[in-house]
């Protein structure tokens, strides 16, 4: 019972923070909006083999916010991610989409609902320049031609709109940008095409401060425009800075889906460790 | 016995609401206007003729046209390079002016920076004039200066501008605004503001708080600094004083404060303390770039820094846990030194946030990272400077744009 008026996190007598289901069961008195999640993927499960890397998996997604998925390696952050994009398909698993079941078995699919991965290696095309690439499928014209000012002057747009500062000219080709300028690319595409889910894969692993930082606000800002953004990091400080709530895995569960104004540093901590929290702070 | 507002009046506020609308969010079309300001058509039309008349404002042609069908419609757009502000900004390691044009816009900047030690008066005046002096020169014969901004760190006399203390920068009872205007020479009286309020004023009305009414600004330079949004205007308090974040005791019996007291958020968290904690000697180069250096090595793994961070951000939790529960705001922002601060300790800061907070204050409660970085208090100042020809906008002009008078600063 929680007498304070504070909503501490509850935990069943497992000692898990919430249920597999995705739905928290702490009896905590907190007020949530009556949202449905814009992506809600409920069961997963998944082997490769012998290996069942996913069991029960679940991971719920809402417009507007920040949610960082954390686990230590080997939880199955990656394969969820790939399942979720249709480039693993899965054993077993629902997906829910506003609400209503979808179904993603390909890259497609993902792409047609919106979902739009940025992997650590970001797919970007070295010898075409900064707004080429923003637009590389989806070029404009301009009757038979392309229109270039067109394209150049709204990559520049969406490029400032995440205060991306660093990246310099749009006709820069991507080959000259550095780690962190091309994910700040990769990150300001997915604005540009409408995506409504971005996932982004440890995207500030090997990037310096700077960068780094300049990344984590986009993400932000990205989330702060009504896009339901996912980010998988291991940094405390980067999921904490910037993200709305916590999807935690332990060996292919999903252990935890919190609000990050919940939690502690420690309890996030314990519960990729060792996938359960102590109840008391 | 007096009734309603006058016919005059009336007419006053609208000019001011418009050119307000047009200031801050930039070129709309007449219809756009109309519906933002609940006016009539034929009312948006005669306030943009007096406001074109007196040259503060221009009607064209949209530049992004598109390609709809039909004639495109005209956008009122701020006379920018005509009508313009000078903002300072005095900042414990620099010094910084600029010309911004109408709608925000820098259009001239000098910056210097200030070696620590003892505050000299002269010293600052003289350079914030002579930047001035560039700033004005380099501006077209027709255009006009409306005002003139300065954000100080340290705290300011709302009814005369009188800086009552600056323990970071080693200043008591300055009069700064009366001899910033005679030795500018411009006719124009001088505002001054705390810096970390207008930096506060600048992300709620071109930052990242644009729209939000509850908002609390966190500045961080040598020391910290704060300044509160509530209700969509600045909080002054009875004399201006108010929004000393930095001197909210978090840590009875703490670290001793310039300002006399022990365990003051500045104290806990200013620049000093990050870098004594991170094992930097006493005499190391000190200012943004140490700070950053500690975060930049608690990022690649250095212990010393680590803990550092670790510390000073679980005392700016408590500090921030207190603001949350006494003001339920929507946004905080951090910005200076506190940018990277709190990008550099977020889990220690939320850590205590969701222990010390009340669950209802805090689940709305945004975290954010200022927008307009380190010029966010610069812009405040000229925000503030423009504040006069906001409210009055024909009076404001008819007085400045008299013939004969000299443009230029007078030679001191």
């Amino acid at each position: 019972m929680n007498l304070t008026g504070r909503a501490r996190p509850v935990a069943d007598p497992a000692g898990r923070l919430v249920a597999r289901s995705g739905l928290p069961t702490g009896a905590s008195p907190r007020w949530e909006p009556p949202v449905t999640p814009l992506l809600d993927v409920r069961g997963v499960d998944k082997s490769f083999g012998p290996v069942q890397v996913l069991h029960e998996a679940a991971l719920s997604v809402h417009p507007g916010e920040v949610t960082a998925l954390v686990g230590d390696n080997g939880a199955g952050k990656s394969t969820l991610i790939k399942c979720l994009g249709g480039i693993l398909p899965m054993d077993a698993g629902d997906v829910l989409f506003e609400g209503r079941p979808v179904r993603v078995s390909g890259p497609r699919d993902a792409a047609e609902l919106g979902i739009e991965i940025v992997h650590q290696d970001f797919a970007l095309c070295d010898n075409l320049s900064v707004a080429e690439n923003m637009f590389l499928g989806r070029e404009r014209r301009r009757g038979l031609v392309l229109d270039e000012a067109d394209m150049e002057r709204r990559a520049a747009q969406a490029l400032a709109a995440l205060s991306i500062r660093t990246v310099g000219s749009v006709r820069r080709p991507v080959g000259s940008l550095a780690g962190g300028q091309r994910q700040s690319v990769a990150i300001a595409r997915a604005m540009l095409w409408g995506s409504r889910v971005v996932v982004l894969d440890e995207p500030t692993a090997s990037l310096g401060l700077a960068h780094a930082q300049q990344v984590l606000e986009a993400a932000r800002k990205l989330a702060d425009r009504g896009l339901a953004v996912v980010l998988i990091s291991h940094n405390m400080n980067d999921v904490f800075s910037v993200a709305d709530r916590i999807t935690a895995l332990f060996l292919g569960r999903t252990v935890a889906q919190v609000r990050a104004s919940e939690v502690t540093h420690t309890q996030v901590v314990e519960l990729i460790t060792s996938g359960r929290v102590t109840p008391t702070l | 016995m007096k009734g309603g507002p006058s016919q005059e009046e009336i007419r006053r506020h609208n000019l001011g609401t418009l050119l307000r609308h047009i200031h801050l969010r930039g070129p709309a079309s007449r219809a756009v206007l109309a519906e933002g300001m609940g006016l009539n058509r034929s009312t948006i039309l005669a306030l943009v003729a007096d406001l074109t008349a007196a040259g503060l404002v221009r009607e064209e042609l949209p530049r992004d046209t598109g390609r709809r069908a039909g004639r495109p419609s005209l956008v009122v757009r701020p006379e920018s390079t005509q009508v313009y502000a000078l903002a300072f900004d005095v900042g414990v390691d620099r010094l910084a002016a600029a010309r911004v044009g109408l709608g925000g816009v820098v259009l001239d900047r000098r910056e210097a920076a200030r070696p620590r030690g003892a505050f000299d008066p002269d010293e600052v005046v003289g350079a914030l004039v002579g930047f001035a002096r560039r700033l004005v020169r380099k501006a077209g014969r027709d255009s006009v200066c409306v005002g003139v901004g300065a954000a100080f760190p340290g705290t300011v006399r709302q009814s005369d501008g009188m800086v009552r203390f600056g323990p970071n920068i080693g200043v008591r009872d300055l009069e700064l605004a009366p001899v910033l205007a005679r030795r500018l020479g411009l006719g124009l009286p001088v505002a001054v503001g705390n810096d970390a309020n207008l930096g506060a004023l600048a992300e709620h009305e071109r930052g990242v708080g644009v729209g939000c009414a509850n908002l609390i600004y966190l500045h961080g330079d040598v020391g910290i600094g704060g300044g509160l949004i509530v209700g969509g205007r600045l909080l002054g308090g009875a004399e201006g004083y108010a929004g000393e974040i930095g001197h909210m005791v978090v840590n009875p019996g703490g670290r001793r404060c310039d300002c006399g007291s022990r365990g003051c958020l500045d104290a806990e968290v200013g620049e000093p303390t990050l870098l004594e904690y991170a094992g930097l000697p006493a005499d190391a180069q000190a200012g943004r770039d140490a700070v950053r250096a500690v975060v930049d090595a608690a990022d690649l793994g250095d212990a010393a820094a680590r803990g550092a961070l670790h510390r000073v951000g679980d005392w700016l939790g408590h500090g921030v846990a207190n603001l949350v529960n006494i003001f339920n705001p929507e946004m905080i922002v951090f910005g200076g030194t506190l940018r990277d601060i709190y990008l550099g300790s977020a889990a220690q800061v939320r850590s205590r946030l969701a222990v010390q907070t009340l669950a209802a204050s805090r689940e709305r409660v945004k975290l954010r990272t200022a927008d307009l970085g380190d010029d966010a208090t610069l812009f405040g100042a000229a925000e503030l400077a423009f504040a006069e020809v906001l409210a009055d906008p024909l009076e404001v002009l008819t007085r400045l744009r008299v013939p004969g008078e000299a443009p230029l600063p007078a030679p001191t």
